[in-house]
């Protein structure tokens, strides 16, 4: 896949549309597609429903992933990546409001790749954004497509 | 006459005895003249003669005779014996025809003669001062022996006066002897019968003792017969909590008072008790009482004799009826905290999601306007939407802190070696990268090593030393100290600093949730810090306390209990 799409899992149009805005303040001018549940994520990177034959194929770069989402939960979606031979070394980033303990346990034991507070600050936001995206997107190496 | 004068001899001596005295005089009198020789005395009440003394060469006789006197004669049976005494004078029969002879005895004197073949009868009487005291009658039943003649009755006569005198001292002596005796014996009773009387006042003051002890135990306390299980003690506690009387319930048993089954019960763990010989402990039981079912703790013991045989059962039962139902109500209590627990898990579960987003969406869309309107905006404008931003981060803020005040209540403690010396400098070089403009000095003991949970332990530093930081902002050359000294033998902690201090007229409103000594123009923050970090302090078992003045800094001091022990 030659262009490396950021797929953000994110029900809140506010934070939708603040990540957005974050990336592109940011400097990150990738394809982002943005899945608004737990289910229309899954579709999409299964390729399947009605992302069936979706164009481009393959797998986005990184997937930010949001706990808290309607239908099928963040930690389900993540459960059912790494379960799957096509998406099982997928990076992952949670990006959630939450800090409970339990949550970052459950997200690291099911193998995501970060974990990253949204914070109210939206300066520090940006920040985060920005370093997010020099990490995975610049610094990281991808694994090999598994196809 | 040799032999006489021996005998007399041998009655002298025999005096002082004279039971012996009687049985010398038989065996003399037979061996002198013989064949058998018969000593029987009058009652004391002269009503019956009474065989004393027999003596013959074959002892198979003797026992003849001794068993024809084994019951006394009636001194009005016709007996030669009466014969003589009445008259004083001896009776001798030299030649017995046994016919004749029966008239003169009883049946049985007659059949004992007439077996043996007796063929001579001499029958002496007895005189002390011419009263008639007894007789000696002498049978001839040898074949070959002669019969009895004039010297034979004469010398028969001679012995029975010396027996007779004889037998008279040694009656007197023996009665003096029986009187002594008697008064030794009403002596000794007397002395046995007030050795008894102390020992059953003893008995008494004791049991007396018992029965304060027991009567006065607030638990019931019963004692039942082993064998018939039917109450023997019974106390005051036992008659208030069953509402029966003991003379009610002495002698009873189980089934007079209470419902079958339970009787059954009380009956079964009794037999148990006293079976297993040890004590039976019941945690639990219902009992039915005037005011209605009550729980009963019981032990039941078997109180055994100096064989190992159980005779008695003891029982103490506690009324836990009250306890049980605090218990039950502390259990409710517990199952509804735990529940409220949950829910508060939960609130802040969503509180840490749900209320941040829509800040995190007022902050955000805030810059995006100053950003992307900035320009159309006047200065007022501007700043109007800075302090919506600062209003939205600050509670942002007030959520954070609450949630960590919730948690650190909540969280599950572990127990383990915490380096405060390690927690405290990586704190402060954290604190210097976000301002490393200032110049502070701090100091930070070594070693203060504590049992803890090093998560709850970093947020309490955190606050301390946070704090130290923030109210010594305001000043060019700042100290801060973490340390430790001793008190009362205890290692108490401090984190001193030379800020802002406080006025110690409202220390003891430092600790209080929202509770600020500072106007948030001059210091900003949540007001719930020092709350979170007394939490911390009490979940480790200690105390903190504070010490300061306006403008001479402030110094908290903290305790940790040794060991906190994991739950």
């Amino acid at each position: 896949m030659s262009e490396r799409t950021i797929l953000l899992v994110e029900d809140n149009p506010n934070d939708e549309a603040l990540t957005l805005r974050a990336l592109k303040k940011s400097n990150i001018l990738n394809p982002v597609v943005v899945a608004r549940d737990g289910a229309e994520a899954l579709d999409y990177l299964f390729s399947r429903g009605a992302q069936e034959g979706r164009k481009p194929a393959g797998n986005p770069e990184v997937v930010l992933l949001d706990l808290k989402l309607p239908k099928v939960d963040g930690l389900e979606v993540l459960r059912q990546l790494r379960a799957d031979d096509r998406t099982k070394l997928l990076p992952v980033v949670l990006l959630t409001s939450s800090i409970e303990d339990q949550d970052l346990l459950r997200g690291y034991a099911l193998g995501a790749n970060s974990y990253v507070r949204k914070p109210v600050d939206f300066n520090q936001f940006v920040d985060a954004v920005k370093q997010l995206g020099l990490y995975w997107l610049v610094l990281n190496q991808r694994p090999p497509d598994s196809k | 006459m040799r032999l006489l004068s021996e005998s007399l001899h041998d009655f002298a001596e025999a005096t002082s005895d004279y039971p012996r005295l009687l049985s010398v005089i038989a065996r003399r009198v037979a061996e002198i003249i013989g064949d058998v020789c018969i000593v029987l005395l009058l009652s004391d009440d002269k009503q019956s003669l009474e065989g004393t003394a027999y003596h013959d060469r074959d002892p198979e006789v003797a026992r003849q005779y001794a068993a024809l006197f084994e019951r006394p004669l009636a001194i009005r049976d016709p007996t030669l014996a009466r014969e003589a005494m009445q008259s004083g004078k001896p009776i001798c029969i030299a030649r017995l025809d046994i016919e004749q002879f029966r008239d003169r005895t009883t049946a049985e004197s007659y059949e004992l003669h007439r077996r043996i073949g007796a063929h001579g009868v001499l029958v002496v009487p007895l005189r002390v001062r011419n009263e008639p005291v007894g007789s000696i009658s002498i049978v001839r039943y040898r074949p070959e022996h002669t019969p009895l003649d004039e010297i034979d009755v004469e010398v028969a006569s001679n012995l029975a006066n010396h027996a007779a005198l004889a037998i008279s001292n040694s009656r007197l002596l023996h009665r003096a002897q029986r009187e002594i005796d008697r008064r030794v014996q009403a002596e000794a009773a007397l002395f046995e019968a007030e050795r008894l009387r102390r020992a059953e006042q003893d008995v008494a003051r004791a049991n007396r003792f018992l029965d304060a002890i027991i009567e006065n135990i607030p638990d019931m306390v019963f004692v039942k017969d082993a064998a018939t299980l039917a109450f023997t003690r019974f106390n005051r506690a036992g008659e208030e909590l069953l509402g029966i009387e003991r003379e009610q319930l002495l002698g009873k048993s189980d089934y007079d008072f209470f419902p079958p089954a339970e009787a059954e019960f009380f009956i079964q763990k009794d037999r148990e008790t006293l079976a297993s010989g040890t004590m039976l402990d019941i945690p639990e039981e219902p009992i039915q009482t005037a005011r209605g079912t009550r729980w009963l703790h019981t032990k039941k013991v078997p109180i055994l004799d100096g064989e190992g045989m159980p005779v008695y059962l003891l029982g103490i039962s506690q009324d836990i009826t009250e306890r049980r139902s605090a218990e039950a109500q502390l259990l409710r209590a517990k199952e509804a905290t735990e529940a409220a627990n949950l829910e508060l898990e939960a609130f802040s579960y969503s509180v840490a999601h749900d209320l941040r987003s829509p800040l995190r969406a007022i902050d955000g869309f805030s810059q995006a306007l100053l950003e992307d309107y900035g320009a159309k905006l006047d200065g007022e404008g501007h700043s109007y939407l800075q302090r919506v931003r600062a209003s939205a981060q600050h509670m942002a803020e007030l959520i954070d802190d609450l949630l960590t005040l919730s948690r650190v209540t909540r969280a599950e403690m572990r127990g383990e070696w915490v380096e405060l010396s390690d927690l405290a400098r990586a704190i402060i070089a954290q604190l210097e990268s976000f301002a490393p403009e200032r110049r502070v000095n701090i100091v930070i003991g070594n070693g203060l090593r504590v049992s803890g949970d090093s998560g709850l332990l970093h947020i309490l530093l955190e606050n301390l030393l946070g704090n130290a930081w923030k109210f010594t902002s305001k000043r060019k050359d700042a100290h801060i100290e973490l340390g430790v000294t001793e008190q009362d033998g205890g290692k108490v902690f401090f984190v001193r600093d030379d800020g802002a201090g406080f006025d110690m007229a409202y220390a003891g409103r430092l600790f209080g949730v929202f509770q600020r000594l500072h106007h948030v123009s001059e210091f900003e923050g949540t007001g719930i810090g020092l709350a979170t970090v007394q939490r911390i302090v009490k979940r480790h078992g200690g105390r903190i306390w504070a010490e300061g003045g306006i403008d001479r800094g402030a110094t908290f001091f903290f305790t940790l209990a040794d060991e906190v022990t994991t739950p």
